[in-house]
């Protein structure tokens, strides 16, 4: 007779991850494998080419900040089925424009008893340019020289966000309809667990239990990433701790995508009520419903009165990566918290939850399919 | 003192124009077993699903108390039902369900449950959508019995059963969970099957209840007749309810009337259950 109150709250969290275990659990969990296996593939591709990590990390350790080097690799398989690389440095002005004529520093071709390996055609232009591809929101770009591996590990953390995105919308859409199709429906409401209790607890699994296992795994893929540049960096006979370590600032990375998280979660409540409204409703496909309504009064608006006001604050409240040029919007990285958009976040929080009360009403005298 | 396990008065609902339920009322004191029998589509899943806080209706209605349009899982914890068979979340485990059951429902006894389990072949490892039928529904009673619930509520429990299942799971619940503390609603089309363990029966047709007594008084109230050779003209006579041929003769099902004009026509005897629901049925329709 266990019946405090967070153990029941346990249950039913518990309950939800074992239902989608494959989308809540493993996906992160093989996502975050795959990154990491991916990583350990460039460091020992790297380590082939040893010669070409070296000009890579003199490339991204260019201390001149006005001053840097591109560095092109192109592969190139020859008619013969000789696999070429060539690395060209350009060393370029603040601008980018080229200062000196690119000079070819590196040519590696497979030896000839390779050449049977590379038989499909790889054939590719690579760039890596000293500059971070852009700045993570909330981060003084002035510290970029210093952070110039902060953007690798927002990269594997970004990427585990989007699958996030997609496994979020999936589990809202059904967690209220397929037991209502599968008509087990009757028995989770034979147990003495309200309506509301339910649905709250889906919206926590998808707001906060589910980032948090994705968010989890996403530490553990960028730790992985951290070890294997340190691995290459120690292959190349440099000091790993100076040169990996000394360039990730780990508090800065983890506060910003925490962070990040948490004022997402707020932003995309609305949407998030809204599919769990959709599903709750759904006689046939939730999908359909979440997506048909919306699309129609957008349009509807543009002819009647030829605005977009519902366009523009429905995207607001989606997810998509904010470059930091507005003040609203889903943030993938750090949080600028002084020029959020405070009205915008909180009638989205009121939407939220007028949704979340019709949804737990529907879910209560509306179930039958 | 013995509270009223189900007060209701005027219970009504509507899909639209159709009336599911027209005025029911329906009042059962613990130690019941009321078995709810009816056509398909007389209301019997309505007027269930409205007892349980499912699904909306009107008129005055309290359960253990409450108002199950108001405290629907309050009330779950003191109500148990099953709903349907097969209706257990496919994709769980044994073992899962029960740990589920274990950290929602207070007053579920976990050992007794896998005790119960432990005479089925149903093992906790097993992922339910790979169980039988039968050992589907052998589960969800293990799960009810080891819930100490006041009321308990079967909506055809036993369908598409084969009739060993249907009979253990019948004996299971009269000899191991039924006491005069508890009560229970069961529908159910195989009349035949629950008639020896009910103290009550409600018939109901198109949405009303053409019948609900207790089974001591219905068999004060009905009398059958089985006369053969010429005792049939004049049974047919008097007025009853229904026949029905029998081999040579007829059984004729009267209402409140007295034993002993009828002795010398023929046998007399209680009629069963479904022969007394026909007569009813046929009666209420030929009203129209």
């Amino acid at each position: 007779m266990s019946d405090t109150v967070p153990s029941r709250w346990f249950t039913l969290i518990q309950r939800e991850l074992q239902e989608y275990r494959v989308s809540l659990v493993w996906t992160p969990l093989v996502v975050a494998a795959a990154l990491a296996l991916l990583m350990l593939a460039g460091v020992l591709v790297a380590n082939q080419f040893s010669n070409l990590g070296q000009v890579m990390l003199e490339a991204v350790m260019q201390e001149d900040a006005g001053e840097g080097i591109n560095l092109n690799i192109r592969v190139v398989v020859d008619e013969n089925g000789q696999q070429i690389t060539e690395v060209v440095t350009e060393t370029v002005a603040g601008d980018g424009a080229p200062v000196g004529p690119p000079r070819e520093d590196y040519r590696v071709a497979p030896a000839p008893e390779l050449a049977d390996e590379s038989l499909w055609d790889f054939s590719s232009d690579w760039r890596f340019s000293p500059v971070p591809p852009a700045a993570p929101v909330g981060v003084d770009n002035t510290e970029a020289p210093v952070d110039s591996l902060n953007p690798l590990l927002h990269g594997v953390h970004a990427f585990m966000l989007i699958v996030l995105v997609f496994v979020s919308f999936n589990y809202l859409l059904g967690c209220l309809y397929s037991d209502r199709k599968d008509r087990s429906i009757l028995f989770w409401r034979s147990m003495p667990v309200s309506a509301r209790d339910e649905v709250l607890a889906k919206l926590t699994v998808a707001v906060v239990v589910a980032p948090a296992i994705f968010i989890a795994a996403s530490i553990l893929a960028q730790l992985a990433t951290v070890v294997l540049a340190m691995l290459l960096v120690l292959r190349m006979d440099m000091d790993p701790v100076a040169v990996v370590l000394g360039n990730i600032q780990f508090g800065r990375v983890l506060l910003d995508q925490l962070g990040g998280w948490l004022l997402t979660a707020l932003w995309v409540m609305p949407v998030y009520a809204w599919v769990l409204l959709a599903s709750a409703a759904a006689r046939r496909s939730p999908f359909m419903l979440a997506v048909a309504p919306v699309l129609g009064l957008g349009l509807l608006e543009a002819i009647l009165f030829g605005s977009k006001h519902f366009g523009t604050a429905l995207m607001s409240h989606m997810p998509y990566y904010n470059s930091g040029r507005g003040a609203v919007g889903f943030y993938l990285f750090g949080p600028d918290w002084a020029r959020l958009d405070y009205l915008g976040l909180l009638l989205g929080l009121l939407v939220a939850g007028g949704l979340l009360a019709a949804t737990v009403w529907l879910r209560r005298n509306r179930w039958e399919i | 003192m013995t509270a009223t396990v189900i007060a209701a008065r005027g219970l009504q609902r509507r899909f639209g124009e159709q009336v599911a339920v027209a005025g029911v009322d329906l009042h059962l004191q613990p130690g019941s077993v009321l078995g709810l029998i009816g056509p398909n589509g007389a209301g019997k899943t309505t007027l269930l699903r409205s007892l349980l806080g499912l699904t909306r209706c009107e008129g005055e209605l309290s359960v253990l108390g409450m108002d199950p349009r108001r405290e629907q899982a309050k009330l779950m914890e003191q109500v148990c039902f099953i709903a349907d068979t097969a209706v257990l979340p496919r994709w769980m485990t044994v073992a899962q369900l029960l740990d589920y059951v274990a950290g929602t429902h207070p007053r579920f006894d976990r050992a007794h449950a896998e005790r119960l389990l432990g005479a089925t072949e149903v093992r906790r490892q097993r992922r339910i959508a790979e169980l039988s039928k039968g050992m589907m529904v052998q589960l969800h009673l293990a799960l009810v019995m080891a819930i100490d619930a006041r009321l308990l509520i079967l909506d055809e429990p036993t369908l598409g059963l084969d009739i060993l299942f249907r009979k253990q799971f019948f004996e299971q619940l009269l000899n191991d969970y039924f006491d005069e503390e508890r009560t229970i609603v069961i529908s159910t089309h195989q009349v035949e099957e629950v008639e020896n363990i009910l103290t009550h029966a409600m018939f109901m047709n198109r949405g009303r209840a053409i019948l609900c007594d207790s089974m001591l008084a219905l068999e004060e109230e009905y009398v059958e007749l089985r006369a053969v050779g010429p005792a049939v003209a004049r049974a047919e006579g008097i007025p009853h309810l229904g026949q029905r041929p029998l081999l040579g003769g007829k059984a004729l099902i009267y209402q409140g009337i007295e034993r002993e004009s009828l002795a010398p026509l023929g046998e007399l005897r209680t009629p069963s259950l479904a022969d007394l629901f026909v007569a009813k049925v046929g009666e209420d329709n030929s009203h129209v």
